[in-house]
């Protein structure tokens, strides 16, 4: 799989991913990578430089909560579930995105 | 702390976090069949660099503004360590203006405002007598006036009564001369002090034959009785009288020392021993003005009325016990913490004023400096704007700077007036001791901290904001000289230097007063000598030396003794030093022999102080002989050498030699008719404070007091000589306490500890202001002189002679300084006026001091402009031209 083949991740879209991964179940960062790469068939590859920034900066505006369980490997890991603000968020996000992919949609499947 | 802990634990909470998610991939790598090598290799290159994320993360945090803050310390700190003189000059000027400021201003709260140490002592005053006919002159009050009043319905809820009193302590080692007092048994609990071992007085005590019970205060216990609680109960030697002590002071007990009272009531410098007054008969008949009474006025009574009370009841005790005195006594209450700082007030308050100059001196500084320090980054600054740093960055940078150095001077100045609190304690005037350990005063910390800090913050933040409203690339084109370095910033530190300049001179000049009245206070002629003298006080108690005969053979053979001496030119002794004045002598009315009404009379004749003398006094203390002659070894019958100022009150415009012969009575005015036999020049207090008070001397032969103090005349250095006068003194009684064999140059800087406090301090905040006006004037024209580097080039290069670039920069510099020094010699003229009643011999315009500072103050500005002129005229105009 070569590079040129995966989408771009457009700015701020990420914190939408993230926040509809964590939404199902508190999930750990990994796996949130992971899951990420797997329902985009692998077009969506998250650099994890980017992936915790985006985490902290959720956690810090209250969107997601996070805490340490133990996973089934037997190790300490942070699991982040979604709060409620974080899914009236999500819900808004997911909304405005939609609007935008229509419009999108709309420009460039007009005729020349 | 707590917020350290707090980020520790998120840093770990981080690490853990990507070290799983790491392990996670890399199991998932090795799952898929890579190596663990290679699936580390991967995993880490995927990851990325690990320390760029977590850096990401950390930005993230809602606590971020605290690494921010932790970043522009550091950022502050480094910028401040790259200009070490910059940072040295404010934290300097910080530390010298906070510390002055908050160490005299500590002073002035525990001396003048912090509340005495007794229950309820607004309420509580001293009485006084004010005696009409001589100069409103006061004398203390009566024996018999306390007791009248205590017993009397008034609008006093208590009084007290104390008289000094001095005892030789023996036993238990070296013999000790004790100041003391004799008080009324209520004395302790009047002042609201419980004692800390023992008990106190009780109202039995006070009856003649219970009397021989004492208090001792803590240190004379710790000091000789090694705080032993044996000594409750112990029989002590007074003056070879047994006497029971029954009580211990508590530690730290503030009661009047020396002259506080009254200047006729001589404490000792520290008052050691207390004992119950017990008047006997005879001494409730006579008419002895020797105790002071304190007075604690009741709630809501008015101090006038409870006054008018008291002086009824004295003019008809008086009326009663003289019936042919017509005149009319007033009484005064003196507020009893006027009794602690009268003598020390004024001047402490003049001491204050010159500290609060000095801290505008120190703004102006600071002010100053941060100028100077924006104007010389304005270049910097433009660049880190344009290269896109925040402005509220740069805003919180500069602020943090000054922050920084605002802690540190801080710092230094809270550690330097701690220390200096502590040394004018112990090298100020007594008055400044009296008051237990006074501590820093935070609220004038804060205050000088916050008027430092805050001008200088303003004044580097200023600039800021200017650079702030304009875009940056402006800014950076026009570079530092314009901009923030412009003409209007140049104008301003110009103006600050002259502000600077006006109060340096007026501090200065003050100073300068200030020492050439104290150089003439130290010259001044007082009628006695000075120099290469010695003083020892010896008091023979009434038990082993009974008034009379054996007190005239001992100081006969000590004098003759130490006269004998090598190095000795001429001792002699006097019942009280004129040095240290009111101590240790009577204070009587002088009558005329044909007054035959004297206690109609009395408040109407001049009162003397009465000395008595050994024949050496005279020729060992220099005094000036006017007419008659001096007294020799044998006087058949009563005669007396009486001071100038007494004889011209007496017998008022009559030639001196007329004189001798003359006949007067003193004190009891049934006493035998003394003969003048000479008449001397009048001697004055060693702090010359007072107007020369009559004096009567009196042959040792014919009035022999028990406690004199021997002076002696040496050829040579006379401290030397202590030791053989000591061993004389053992000699001839080896029981005898000798205190400090001291020089009268000692005994005379002692009595003018005030004055040289006042004058030092200030001479020391005038000295500091100097040193900042230097750094401002130096800092002003070395800027300026960086800021035309090219300009001076240019001129250098098209041949402008050395000389002229020099005498550009002096008069850049010199402007300032000179508009400053006129307008400081104008308000040092008011601030003389105004210092008037401490100068000596000089007048406000005193042409010596102000000529001199003035000078100074020019020499310094000189130098100040010297190093900067120098560079400037050995410029390469080369290099010059090449500037920027």
């Amino acid at each position: 799989m070569s590079r040129h083949q995966q989408a771009d991740l457009l700015q701020g879209t990420l914190d939408m991913l993230i926040l509809k991964v964590a939404a199902l179940e508190p999930i750990h960062g990994y796996a949130i990578v992971q899951r990420l790469q797997h329902i985009s068939k692998d077009a969506l590859q998250i650099r994890q430089g980017s992936l915790y920034p985006a985490l902290y900066r959720l956690e810090s505006r209250g969107w997601l909560k996070a805490e340490w369980k133990t996973t089934e490997g037997g190790r300490e890991a942070k699991f982040y579930s979604l709060t409620r603000e974080g899914r009236r968020q999500f819900e808004s996000e997911t909304a405005g995105w939609k609007r935008l992919c229509d419009a999108i949609s709309l420009v460039l499947e007009t005729p020349e | 702390m707590r917020i350290i802990r707090r980020a520790r634990n998120w840093e770990k909470g981080m690490d853990t976090e990507l070290r799983f998610h790491l392990d996670q991939q890399i199991r998932d790598y090795m799952a898929h069949g890579l190596s663990r090598l290679e699936a580390e290799r991967r995993a880490g290159q995927e990851f990325g660099a690990l320390e760029l994320a977590k850096d990401e993360c950390r930005d993230q945090r809602s606590t971020e503004w605290l690494n921010h803050i932790f970043r522009d310390v550091r950022h502050a700190c480094r910028s401040l360590y790259k200009s070490p003189g910059f940072a040295a000059a404010v934290i300097a000027t910080l530390a010298l203006g906070i510390g002055a400021n908050t160490a005299i201003f500590s002073l002035i709260y525990s001396v003048l405002l912090k509340p005495l140490p007794y229950p309820a002592a607004d309420r509580v005053f001293s009485v006084e007598t004010i005696l009409p006919q001589h100069n409103a002159q006061t004398l203390p009050m009566r024996i018999q006036d306390y007791l009248d009043w205590r017993r009397a319905n008034t609008a006093f809820e208590s009084f007290a009564a104390l008289t000094p009193a001095q005892w030789n302590l023996a036993g238990d080692g070296e013999p000790e001369r004790l100041g003391g007092a004799l008080v009324s048994a209520n004395f302790f609990s009047f002042l609201g002090a419980t004692p800390q071992r023992g008990r106190g007085f009780s109202p039995e005590e006070e009856t003649p034959g219970r009397q021989n019970v004492v208090v001792i205060s803590d240190s004379l216990w710790r000091r000789r009785y090694g705080a032993s609680p044996d000594t409750i109960g112990k029989t002590i030697l007074l003056n070879a009288v047994p006497h029971l002590v029954v009580g211990i002071a508590p530690h730290g007990l503030l009661v009047p020392t020396n002259t506080l009272l009254h200047p006729t009531l001589a404490f000792g410098p520290s008052v050691d021993i207390w004992k119950p007054i017990a008047p006997t008969n005879d001494e409730l008949q006579a008419e002895n003005w020797n105790y002071g009474i304190l007075v604690r006025l009741r709630r809501g009574e008015s101090a006038e009325r409870g006054r008018q009370q008291l002086q009824r009841m004295l003019n008809s005790s008086i009326h009663a016990a003289v019936p042919d005195f017509t005149g009319e006594l007033t009484t005064r209450l003196v507020p009893i913490r006027e009794i602690y700082s009268s003598q020390v007030r004024l001047r402490l308050l003049l001491i204050f004023a010159a500290s609060g100059l000095f801290l505008l001196i120190a703004c102006t500084n600071i002010a100053n400096l941060f100028l100077a320090r924006v104007a010389g980054r304005a270049t910097e600054l433009a660049t880190r704007i344009a290269l896109g740093a925040g402005r509220a960055r740069i805003l919180s940078h500069l602020l943090m700077e000054g922050l920084l150095l605002a802690v540190v001077g801080g710092a230094v100045g809270a550690w330097g007036a701690h220390s200096a609190v502590r040394l004018l304690v112990a090298y100020g005037p007594a008055e400044l001791r009296n008051l237990s350990a006074p501590g820093l005063n935070f609220a004038a910390l804060w205050f000088a901290l916050a008027v430092s800090v805050g001008t200088g913050v303003i004044c580097g933040a200023l600039p800021a904001l200017h650079v702030w409203r304009k875009d940056a690339a402006a800014t950076l084109q026009e570079a530092a000289r314009s901009a923030l370095g412009g003409r209007g910033a140049a104008r301003l530190r110009e103006a600050l230097v002259a502000v600077e300049m006006t109060l340096g001179a007026a501090l200065l000049a003050s100073a300068g007063l200030l020492l050439h009245s104290f150089i003439n206070v130290m010259a001044a002629d007082r009628g006695y000598n000075v120099e290469r003298v010695l003083s020892v006080d010896l008091g023979l108690s009434d038990s082993r030396y009974a008034p009379g005969p054996r007190r005239i053979a001992f100081f006969r053979e000590l004098t003759r003794q130490i006269q004998a001496l090598p190095g000795v030119q001429a001792a002699g002794a006097i019942g009280g030093l004129p040095a240290n004045s009111g101590a240790a002598v009577a204070f009587q009315t002088i009558f005329y022999v044909t007054d035959a009404n004297p206690p109609a009379v009395a408040m109407q004749r001049p009162v003397a102080f009465i000395r008595s003398v050994t024949p050496g006094y005279f020729a060992a203390s220099g005094a000036t002989l006017r007419a008659g002659r001096f007294l020799t070894e044998s006087e058949p019958t009563p005669v007396a050498i009486i001071s100038e100022s007494l004889a011209k009150r007496l017998w008022p415009n009559q030639l001196m030699t007329a004189l001798i012969g003359r006949v007067f009575r003193h004190g009891d005015f049934n006493g035998p008719p003394v003969t003048v036999a000479g008449i001397v020049a009048d001697t004055r207090p060693g702090a010359l404070d007072r107007e020369p008070s009559p004096e009567v001397y009196r042959p040792q032969t014919q009035r022999a007091g028990g406690t004199m103090s021997l002076v002696i005349k040496t050829a040579q250095e006379p401290a030397a000589l202590g030791a053989a006068v000591r061993a004389e003194i053992r000699k001839l009684d080896p029981d005898l306490p000798i205190p400090a064999i001291r020089t009268m140059r000692e005994i005379l800087s002692q009595t003018v500890a005030e004055r040289r406090f006042q004058m030092v301090l200030t001479l020391l905040l005038a000295l500091a202001a100097l040193c900042l006006g230097s750094i401002g004037i130096y800092g002003v024209v070395s800027y300026s002189v960086a800021c035309r580097t090219r300009d001076i080039g240019l001129r250098i290069a098209l041949g402008a002679p050395r000389r002229d670039v020099m005498r550009w920069v002096f008069a850049i510099g010199l402007r300032p300084v000179l508009i400053g020094l006129a307008v400081g010699l104008i308000a040092a003229v008011c601030i003389g006026r105004a210092l008037r009643a401490m100068l000596y011999g000089i007048a406000a315009t005193d042409p010596v001091s102000l000529t001199l500072v003035a000078l100074i103050l020019l020499m310094t500005a000189i130098l100040a402009c010297y190093l900067p002129a120098r560079r400037a005229a050995t410029l390469d105009p080369v290099i010059a031209l090449r500037h920027e």
